[in-house]
């Protein structure tokens, strides 16, 4: 699997010359050719917008209605302006919520990153035979299906029996015999921050291999010859080149681990005491779970405005790359 | 270039600590579905299932319908990945081939669907499927899905579209290829790897989606596996070896298909990138 | 607490009475009483049952003259506790909801509330005139009949007396001091764990509250607020605490996950406190545990006041979106009537809706056991506002997992005060 890099079309304008010079088309078949990329973009647009676009406007719709059991049952439609967002954006709750999401997202994020980037990289030095071992052990990581590896999580981690406590205690940590990883806050961030770790390094590291594989072998020849070590060369050959690249996937990962909430809610349903619940689950327990349908489309809203804004920055670098190509 | 013993061995023994890291949860999940009862409530680990069982298997295969389940399952995934795929692959193909007005727009524009927090509008969705009186049915499922992979499907792709060389296409067109036939003959068969390896994705997403369906569909009949191991965990709690053998049954598909698939797609990815 | 007993009983005689009054003028009814059985024919009722209330024998037999009496079928579909309320709720407002479906009776005026509840007046009428008044009272809201009474039961002490009578304790304790001491011999001997008690087994904690006399909410101006900091209900958790410290449980579970009946039936635990139908579970899960299974009341303060109790009952209802509302009447006339009502009371041990079916109980061993504490039982508050604490995550189980892990009653009790209170405050 490939990662969506940002790179210009390749040749479009070679394209044109020759379907201008060579085979002189007629200007009808030109035309036709102009609308071609509007009707091939046709499905892809219409489906976004029918599945993805009308239910956002929906929830919009209902983000300023009081929709609670009765609304709900009775098919009420019940306007009450903006108090959803006032009586949210006034409260602590959602605040103490999102800056635990940024925080939590910048942790794994960074992780993610920084150790996909070192595994990758090592991918790349190893022999033959490690490195196949090693890509079976990152693809069966990255394989296994969320729910899956949530239920193997808290099986690892089990309080009773689990083999994590067993084997802290073997090293000497005593005190961790019976320890209850999902009974405090951290401990619970921990295991999951892992889980997610555990799981998303595969798909960064695999990338980043298979894009060194890219670089030309004469850079780094070349870079060895003005005097540079290890370090130099990374910094002035593998970095630059893997830029376009690690802008990507640091893209898609924050908006996997903002948006992780399979995880947080499976492992233990945003506990103890509502202290692990990131946004996406907030919404779900507020709207779903306690029958607030108004009041989690609200959420669901500043969500999404919230992960806008966290993405802004690389948004424009694409929308800036127009401009220059 | 040499390098001394120390500088040989440390990739290797990190290699194989991260070896044991990323396997380890995998193996522990199919050893625990093998083992006896005794072997798994055991105050020292029983490391290997020395005298394996299926009675775990016989428990999470006992619940009602399993097997609806799995093909609705199947259904569900199989049909959102390919329908998806195949509106990608001529997005993509404009996206990477084409020069348009508005391009980096459409783009800009996929790559902000992709942040949909899908979990969050269920209960948009449960009102727009309940008033069209589709509730109950693999078919808001699968459109639903579909659109869910689709942003990530098409601009991964849009990579692979554009890592084929031009010159294949415009040689083949010379050839009196028409620009549909140049496409089908030359740059489709050129893109399979790539379209493999873009459908993991959508498999892993659509065959793990539970928020939408625990909403959409009571009816046990059109529900999903998710919904059975997560149901069967709430249920069998710690008794681990069943829930195990429920992961297990639950992730072999996909571990299957991402073995079988990773193999050909980072292969293929490789020698593209050599070509390239 | 038997002023509040009786209190509460004076009330629902009011409301019995309003409902006398308010469905003489519904004439709309008669029409339904002139129709055959075959206008029946070919429909297929829904009803959903909680896991554990419809025995396979009750349900076949009822099933089989249903459907031989009015020519329509029924399909029963099992649902779990956990997430019931969403999906009720969203099923509630669909084209095809459950026609019948049973609630927990602290949740029906929830309900009944929203308006999703079909008034069941006529059925009153004809199977419950002689229902009792207490237990009807879970049923009605605002004079309405919005659900009819279907069991009752409150919990006992399961315990293998194998482990017991190992141990050295051969009858079974009386008082809480015994019932401790017991405890502390099977640890002593250390082969079996002396007591399940996970730390979130909070309709438990409700009984102990009950017991000694407080409440959960009280009335603040015009709106109900947490009365967890209340001395009485701090007294109520020191006494789960004390027991919990006998179990290995985890203290941030409820006793249904894991369902405390399989652990239990794996032969390594002394007790449980549990409803008589979890035996049944635990028999199922391993026969071997049959005949070690024993019952006994909760043991209180002493020998003649057992323990406080969560009067748990379970009404049925029928949807006011569905399309079959007679036929759902009809099948809620046959359920209810004595054949089947009594018939559920015998194969369960649950306390039936009338006490003239009381005698389907003697001789059952886990009735013997509820029994004597059924009237020192009590319940959640029966306010509409009340099943919003319910949703996950309840913070009534909160309170009860800080207190087990080290907070004092009145820590704890403000740690979840605000989250409480938000949930009673709850815009309907």
């Amino acid at each position: 699997m490939t990662v969506q890099t940002e790179r210009p079309p390749s040749g479009p304008m070679k394209v044109h010359r020759r379907t201008n010079g060579g085979h002189g088309k007629p200007p009808e078949s030109r035309r036709a050719g102009a609308l071609l990329p509007y009707l091939l973009l046709l499905p892809a647009v219409a489906v976004t917008l029918v599945f993805l676009g009308y239910p956002l406007i929906n929830n919009g719709i209902l983000s300023f209605q009081n929709l609670n059991m009765r609304q709900l049952i009775q098919h009420l439609t019940e306007w009450n302006g903006i108090d959803n967002y006032k009586e949210i954006l006034t409260g602590s709750d959602f605040w103490r919520v999102t800056g635990r999401s940024i925080a939590f997202t910048a942790a794994n994020v960074v992780l993610i990153m920084l150790l996909g980037t070192l595994v990758g990289l090592l991918l790349a030095r190893l022999g033959k035979r490690m490195r196949v071992a090693l890509l079976i052990g990152l693809v069966l990581a990255w394989a296994m299906p969320v729910v899956a590896s949530t239920t193997v999580y808290q099986w690892l981690f089990a309080q009773r029996f689990g083999v994590v406590n067993w084997v802290l205690v073997q090293f000497g940590f005593e005190n961790m015999a019976e320890y209850n990883w999902l009974g405090g806050q951290m401990s619970t961030f921990f295991v999951v921050t892992l889980l997610i770790v555990w799981q998303s390094i595969p798909f960064v590291a695999i990338n980043l291999y298979a894009a060194t594989t890219t670089i030309p072998k004469e850079l780094y020849e070349a870079a060895s010859l003005d005097g540079a070590g290890a370090w130099k060369s990374f910094t002035s050959v593998t970095l630059p080149f893997m830029r376009p690249f690690l802008y990507a996937t640091t893209f898609l990962e924050i908006i996997w681990v903002f948006k992780a909430f399979v995880q947080v809610y499976t492992i233990n349903a945003g506990g103890p005491d509502r202290l692990t619940e990131i946004l996406p689950v907030y919404a779900y327990i507020e709207g779903i779970g306690n029958q607030h349908y108004g009041m989690g489309s609200a959420i669901a809203m500043l969500t999404i405005v919230l992960m806008l804004a966290l993405t802004a920055y690389y948004l424009r670098i694409v929308l800036k790359q127009e401009e220059d190509a | 270039m040499k390098r001394s013993i120390a500088g040989r061995l440390w990739p290797n023994i990190t290699a194989v600590l991260l070896i044991i890291g990323f396997i380890f949860p995998v193996y522990w999940m199919f050893a625990t579905s093998f083992k006896k009862t005794p072997d798994i409530v055991s105050d020292t680990p029983v490391w290997f299932p020395t005298s394996p069982t299926f009675e775990h298997f016989e428990t999470a295969l006992n619940a009602d319908n399993f097997w609806t389940l799995v093909r609705n399952s199947l259904t569900v995934t199989i049909l959102a990945v390919v329908f998806s795929l195949i509106i990608s692959l001529a997005a993509s193909f404009a996206l990477a081939r084409m020069r348009f007005k508005g391009r980096r727009g459409f783009i800009v524009g996929f790559m902000m669907a992709q942040m949909a927090p899908w979990e969050v509008m269920v209960i948009a969705i449960y009102f727009i499927v309940r008033d069209a009186d589709m509730l109950n049915s693999l078919i808001p499922l699968t459109l639903f899905y579909m659109v869910m992979v689709l942003p990530f499907t098409l601009l991964t792709l849009r990579g692979f579209v554009a890592a084929v060389p031009k010159e294949l296409e415009e040689s083949a067109m010379v050839d009196g290829c028409t620009r549909r036939q140049a496409f089908l003959k030359v740059i489709l068969p050129l893109l399979a790897p790539g379209l493999m390896s873009t459908s993991m994705f959508g498999f892993i997403t659509a065959w793990n989606e539970f928020p939408m369906v625990l909403v959409l569909n009571k009816d046990a009949e059109f529900q999903t596996l998710p919904l059975w191991l997560s149901s069967f965990r709430s249920t069998f709690g710690d008794d681990w070896g069943a829930t195990m053998a429920a992961s297990t049954i639950f992730a072999i598909p996909i571990l299957l298909l991402f073995v079988f698939l990773q193999r050909k797609a980072v292969s293929g990815l490789t020698d593209g990138a050599v070509k390239g | 607490m038997k002023r509040k007993l009786i209190a509460a009983i004076g009330v629902a005689g009011m409301m019995v009475g309003l409902v006398a009054c308010g469905s003489d003028d519904k004439d709309s009814d008669k029409g339904s009483e002139s129709k055959g059985p075959d206008s029946y024919k070919g429909q297929t009722l829904t009803v959903w049952a909680m896991d554990g209330s419809t025995p396979d024998k009750w349900q076949a037999d009822l099933t089989a003259e249903f459907e031989q009496k009015t020519g329509a079928k029924v399909k029963f579909e099992v649902q779990q506790w956990n997430g019931i309320q969403q999906k009720l709720t969203t099923s509630l407002s669909e084209e095809n909801p459950p026609d019948v479906f049973e609630i927990g009776n602290t949740q029906t005026a929830a309900y009944a509330k929203t308006g999703g509840l079909a008034d069941l007046a006529d059925v009153k009428k004809a199977v419950g005139a002689d229902w009792a008044e207490n237990f009807n009272e879970g049923a009605t809201f605002e004079g309405k009949q919005s659900a009819v009474p279907w069991w009752f039961a409150n919990r006992v002490v399961i315990y293998n007396k194998a482990v017991f009578a190992e141990a050295g304790v051969t009858t079974p304790p009386k008082t809480r001091d015994e019932f401790y001491a017991a405890l502390e011999k099977i640890k002593a001997k250390g082969k079996a764990e002396p007591i399940y008690l996970p730390g979130q087994n909070w309709y438990h904690f409700v009984g102990l509250v009950v017991g000694q006399g407080g409440e959960l909410v009280k009335k603040d101006g015009d709106k109900w607020v947490s009365n967890l900091g209340d001395p009485k209900v701090a007294a109520a958790a020191e006494i789960y605490k004390k027991l919990q410290s006998y179990s290995k449980a985890p203290k941030d579970k409820d006793e249904s996950t894991p369902q405390q009946a399989d652990v239990f039936s794996k032969g390594k635990t002394g007790a449980i406190i549990g409803m008589g139908w979890e035996a049944g579970t635990a028999i199922t899960a391993n026969k071997a545990i049959e005949k070690d299974i024993g019952y006994f009341t909760v043991p209180g303060e002493s020998a003649d006041k057992p323990e406080g109790v969560f009067l748990g009952g379970s009404n049925l209802a029928v949807a006011e979106g569905s399309k079959k509302k007679e036929l759902a009447k009809e099948f809620l006339k046959l359920a209810l009537s004595d054949k089947y009502e009594g018939q559920l009371a015998k194969l369960n041990g649950v306390i039936p809706n009338k006490e003239s079916l009381n005698s389907n109980l003697v001789g059952n061993p886990v009735a013997e056991a509820a029994a004597p504490s059924a009237k020192f039982g009590g319940t959640t508050p029966l306010i509409a506002e009340w099943a919003a604490v319910e949703n996950a995550p309840n913070p009534v189980k909160t309170y009860l997992t800080a207190v087990l892990n080290g907070k004092t009653p009145a820590e704890a009790a403000k740690q979840v005060e605000a989250e409480f209170n938000k949930r009673l405050a709850q815009k309907q």
